[in-house]
């Protein structure tokens, strides 16, 4: 691989790890309260792309718009996808994991839980808008928008590098510096003590699944421009975020997205290196082997400790 | 425990649901011979699409064999679904066979499961005429009673090669495959007849459903060759197509008939303007039968017909036309069914179907068409073309 | 059952608080009463049903379905439904449980009747048990073929397979989510050693003779990813499972040199030749049902001495609480590993029987998708419950096989996915739970469980 080459997969690698480090955010979050591998969190992810989708093509005119309107297109299609990225995930907690909590059932079920509800949500949006794959409407021409290292970066590819940066660094302010966060942190410490302080829990669990939601639902829509939208897009980019989430060590929103941008860089220098049908080998690889060395992730911290 | 509770009283309402749709069957028994006519494809599972576009051409065909009038007869649908996997595919062979309405199966509609099913089909007797199962060796295994109304790949393969060598002169391309069963093989002969031609050949692979094609499309740009041939369907093809383009691949683009298809168009956008796509199939001589399918499909199912809806329309058809003969000469019999559709001449819409002693589809025509705007148009077949 | 007596740990809290503060928590809007918000998750729980019910969806027209559903009088049906369940529910409990009482009070007495017995006459239980083997034996020849070929292609097969996985996870604790990558190398060994593959072996074997040399392999490899990632808590440890699925997986569809990937491998089917004696298995699924059913036997015959050996009490004591089993003596490693590599073993013998009925497999058979479906059979069934996992491998098999019937197959899983979430949300502890662990779940419901990797999640209790 020559140097070129290399710059040109690792900006493909960056762009697409920051990708997963937002959808690994998700798994992170819920983690940090409930413990719980919320397996579900890649159709929320599915359903994000489907919002922008939906709202794109309802509004979206025949041309391809351009300077401002670009914008504005792109600004509803993300609020979309994170709306209806929220919303799945709000009625995911309220529905599958709120009941069991109420049992304080072990985690293998909450697992189940997840899996089934991950079942239903891939199969009803299939039934609901088809099974064949779609592409996000034009929201503006896209072309080179900037070279770094002789690489060249698209629109596209530069859209998802500034909202994923910008995503990550409101939610670092949010889970750190507000209010709400403290509340995460605290449930995420001890949520005993948590709740005799006076934090109400299930707001807080709800809030959590929701944040997580509205990131992931906006990482659907930016993964569907880049691609294309279908109902099982969530399953592998799903897996591999929860596998970023594990990486930098679950429960840790900056290890997340660490995780998430080592991962997609591996990937993607994986099938520079030898070819796509490789990509998941490499990254599973890097897992194993850090996990064996780091038990407990590359940052090992739980939610709580992190600020 | 708010939620337990709307669990518990969810149940009243699913058995209701049950209750009222178990109201909706069972209109059977109305009078005349009935034969069954059964599919075996992917009905679930990750293919269920191209499935779902075969059965819907399928479906077509008898619903418009029914309403012509000039059945003495019924013909019924069958679903048997074997989600494309091999293991399933026995079983789903099983549940046309056991029926023993069922006088005919199309499908299997993937080369794997085809290859587990025919032995059960073949021990049965049952015809299993497969539109979409390419892989070359199905036909060499002595399978009695399974029939081939596709080009296998070899021909499409060879045709790409062709027309890559002989008329472009190209002297590298890069092939690459979705590493599903159809894409490989396809690819291998592609391989294999550039090779012989003294090509330069580059093979990648790249899974169906990657989730970012742009290192895909990296690798490919990275080799500079001058045509690229995918193998793989519309599906994969049409964001790989827009992220060659960002790419700046400025080559020859070549896919095959499971790219052959207007979405293609929508969803690469202008990225798909130049990509050549051969095919087994023909629309020439058909235009306005074509046009008519067409507009039958997408006035049933809302949407336009997809790979493989028309060849299985086709296949439908055809099987109803055999089928109509020996009702008229006394019965329609398994074996005798078989026999007939071996020595069958008919013309569909996208293909003229006969078939040679090992039951492989003797008409090997491959035919090239080139996106053009946002149409895919007819260019002649490979033969022709390259003179 | 309302909010108040449901939430002990809620109510229990507020009365805890200062009481101006807690009037001010308790202050209550009028949408916020348990009746309405009742009614609320109905009419969406309506809602819900409309869209699973209604129209199908195309990618010309994304907004078909929902327009349609919308407009359509499946929504008015179904709001219909839940209104009047709610009206039922609300006003008319007395009249609705006095009902659900009677039928209650009448089914429990011969219920009880069939307990007792059960409980106390031996012979009665042995009898029972004999009759159902030789009922799983012979039954299935009277079904369809269709159905024979479903029992011995996925219902054996996965019976097998969770039995295995049984002893990893619900015996041992050992979040293990990527079973069927053993069972793809007891697939593909038995495709090396019967000469499928393009690699050939050193000699070529009979089925039957690959079956010990499967395990073998299997032990090893369990052994192999168990050693290093077993020092893993329970989530790193399903991830890390998971990640050698995908690259087992990977490894068969990529090697194509070894594998021949997606392409697939031909197998041979079971034969015997003893030179005075010899059968091949041929089309009929019943012959290898035979075998299957011999295998199970024989797994669950071991298994069961296991569970209530040396080795099944420390896999016990590991689950329910790793620290003190290893502080009482019990080598934690040692006992991992062997669950692992037991359960691997298992798995092995399910993959060599497969490739030996279906004659042609490719990697696809052994998705990802599987691994986690084999879970949820253990699960569901039952954890640690022999009669609980064989029984949800088997409904949970034969259920998408059956709702092909009535509902679009299509949408099979979608009806599956929801049954698994309602399941656990009434019956976590699965269909028919072992004993202990249906105490386990009792304890840690009641707020003095321990944390293991399976175990309740830590301080979850409000």
């Amino acid at each position: 691989m020559s140097l070129s080459e290399f710059w040109d997969f690792l900006v493909l690698g960056v762009v697409l790890g920051s990708l997963y480090a937002v959808i690994a955010i998700g798994y992170t979050l819920v983690y940090g309260v409930l413990q719980l591998l919320n397996f579900a969190h890649s159709e929320v992810f599915m359903f994000g792309g489907y919002g922008g989708l939906l709202a794109l093509t309802a509004l979206i005119p025949e041309t391809t718009p351009s300077g401002m309107n670009s914008v504005l297109y792109v600004a509803i299609g993300m609020l979309a996808g994170a709306a209806l990225g929220g919303a799945v995930a709000f009625g995911l907690e309220r529905v599958a994991y709120r009941p069991l909590r109420r049992h304080n059932a072990p985690r293998l079920v909450f697992l189940i839980t997840a899996i089934g509800a991950s079942f239903f949500l891939y199969n009803l949006a299939g039934k609901l808008f088809g099974r064949n794959a779609l592409p996000m409407p034009a929201m503006y021409e896209n072309g080179t928008a900037l070279t770094v290292f002789g690489a060249e970066l698209t629109v596209t590819q530069l859209l998802i590098l500034v909202s994923a940066v910008a995503m990550m660094v409101l939610l670092d302010y949010v889970v750190n510096r507000t209010k709400m966060g403290s509340g995460i942190r605290a449930v995420a410490q001890d949520p005993e003590v948590a709740a005799l302080m006076g934090v109400d829990i299930d707001k807080v669990v709800s809030r959590t699944f929701v944040l997580g939601g509205l990131l992931g639902g906006a990482a659907g829509f930016l993964f569907g421009t880049n691609s294309q939208v279908w109902y099982t897009m969530g399953f592998l980019p799903g897996i591999t975020a929860f596998a970023a989430a594990v990486l930098g060590g679950i429960g840790n929103v900056r290890g997340a997205m660490l995780g998430g941008l080592v991962l997609g860089v591996v990937e993607t220098m994986t099938v520079g290196l030898w070819g796509d049908d490789w990509r998941y080998v490499g990254a599973f690889v890097v897992l194993v082997l850090v996990l064996m060395v780091r038990p407990t992730g590359i940052l090992g911290e739980r939610l709580g400790r992190t600020a | 425990m708010l939620n337990k509770t709307i669990v518990k009283l969810a149940i009243p309402m699913a058995v209701g649901a049950l209750a009222l749709t178990g109201c909706g069957g069972g209109d059977s028994g109305s009078g005349g011979d009935v034969y069954k006519i059964a599919f075996q494809g992917p009905l679930s599972g990750d293919n269920v699409q191209l499935g779902q576009n075969m059965e819907n051409g399928i479906q077509l065909a008898i619903e418009q064999a029914n309403a012509s009038g000039d059945l003495d007869f019924k013909i019924e649908y069958v679903p048997a679904d074997d989600q494309g996997l091999p293991d399933k595919a026995t079983a789903a062979a099983q549940k046309a066979i056991d029926d023993t309405d069922v006088v005919a199966v199309i499908g299997p509609a993937f080369s794997g499961p085809a290859d587990t099913a025919a032995e059960v089909y073949g021990a049965a007797g049952l015809a299993a005429v497969s539109a979409s199962a390419t892989r070359p060796d199905l036909t060499t295994k002595g399978y009695e009673t399974f029939l081939r109304a596709v080009p296998n790949d070899s021909s499409q393969g060879a045709g790409m090669a062709k027309y890559l060598t002989s008329k472009l002169k190209v002297e590298k391309v890069v092939v690459v495959d979705d590493k599903t069963d159809y894409g490989i093989g396809l690819a291998d002969v592609a391989e294999k007849s550039l090779k012989d031609a003294g090509v330069d050949v580059v093979r990648q692979s790249v899974p169906q459903k990657t989730p970012d094609y742009s290192a895909a499309a990296k690798n490919v740009v990275k080799n500079k060759p001058d045509a690229l041939i995918y193998a793989g369907y519309y599906q994969d093809a049409g964001p790989f197509a827009k992220k060659l383009k960002e790419a700046g691949f400025d080559g020859v683009a070549m896919s095959d008939d499971g790219t052959n298809d207007q979405q293609f168009i929508e969803l690469a956008g202008d990225a798909s303007d130049g990509w050549l796509l051969t095919c087994a199939c023909t629309d020439a001589t058909q235009e306005e039968a074509t046009k008519k399918f067409a507009a039958d499909y997408e006035k049933k199912y809302k949407q336009a017909p997809g790979t493989y809806s028309p060849e299985s329309f086709d296949v439908t058809n055809m099987i109803i036309e055999e089928i109509k003969k020996l009702h008229e000469e006394g019965g329609v019999e398994r074996q005798a069914l078989v026999d007939a559709l071996r020595g069958v001449k008919y013309k569909g819409l996208t293909k003229e179907f006969s078939f040679d002693d090992k039951g492989e589809f003797t008409n090997q025509t491959v035919y090239l068409y080139q996106v053009k705007g946002d149409s895919i148009e007819y260019q002649g077949s490979v033969d022709d073309l390259v003179g | 059952m309302s909010m108040k007596t449901s939430t002990p740990a809620e109510s229990s809290r507020n009365e805890s608080m200062a009481p101006s503060a807690a009037a001010r928590l308790r202050k209550v809007h009028w949408y916020q009463e348990p009746r309405w918000r009742r009614l609320g998750a109905l009419l969406a729980l309506a809602v819900t049903f409309t869209l699973m019910t209604g129209e199908e969806g195309t990618t010309r027209d994304l907004f078909l379905a929902l327009r349609e559903d919308f407009t359509g009088p499946g929504l008015w049906l179904w709001v219909g439904i839940a209104v009047l369940v709610w009206v039922v529910r609300e006003f008319l409990s007395d009249q609705a449980s006095g009902a659900a009482k009677w039928t209650k009070r009448t089914a429990s007495g011969p219920f009880a009747a069939v307990r007792e017995a059960w409980g106390s006459n031996a012979s009665l239980r042995v009898g029972v048990l004999l009759a159902g083997l030789a009922l799983a034996v012979f039954g299935p020849l009277g079904l369809e073929r269709y159905w024979q070929q479903v029992l011995v292609d996925q219902i054996a097969i996965f019976v097998l397979l969770t039995i295995g996985l049984n002893v990893v996870i619900g015996w041992a604790g050992l979040l293990d989510l990527g079973f069927i990558a053993f069972f793809a190398i007891g697939a593909y060994s038995a495709a090396y050693w019967t000469g499928a593959l393009p690699v050939q072996p050193p000699v070529v074997l009979n089925n039957f003779l690959v079956i010990p040399i499967a395990v073998a392999t299997c032990l090893v490899a369990g052994v192999l990813l168990g050693a290093p990632v077993l020092r893993l808590r329970g989530d790193y440890l399903a991830i890390v499972t998971l990640g050698f699925h995908e690259i087992v997986y990977l490894m068969a569809k990529n090697a194509e040199s070894v594998t021949e990937g997606v392409r697939g491998v031909k197998v041979e089917r079971f034969s015997i030749d003893l030179g005075f004696f010899s059968y091949e298995w041929k089309l009929d699924p019943m012959p290898y049902y035979w075998v299957l059913i011999g295998f199970t036997v024989l797994a669950l015959f071991l298994f069961l001495r296991l569970e209530h050996s040396k080795v099944g009490r420390a896999w016990t004591a590991i689950r329910e609480d790793e620290v003190a089993a290893a502080a009482t003596g019990v080598n934690t490693v040692r006992y991992k590993l062997m669950a692992f590599a037991i359960g691997a073993s298992t798995s092995g013998v399910a993959g060599v029987a497969y490739a030996s009925k279906v004659g042609y497999f490719n990697p696809e058979n052994f998705a990802i998708l599987l691994s986690i479906l084999v879970l949820a059979y253990v699960v569901f069934g039952g954890m640690g419950s022999i009669p609980g996992v064989i029984f949800g491998a088997a409904f949970l098999v034969w259920l998408p096989e059956a709702l092909r019937e009535w509902v679009d197959p299509k949408d099979r899983y979608m009806y599956l996915g929801a049954l698994l979430v309602v399941m656990m949300i009434y019956r976590p502890q699965g269909v028919l739970p072992s004993r202990r662990r249906k105490r386990e779940l009792e304890m840690a419901e009641a707020g003095i469980g321990g944390a293991d990797a399976t175990g309740p999640a830590e301080g979850r209790q409000q």
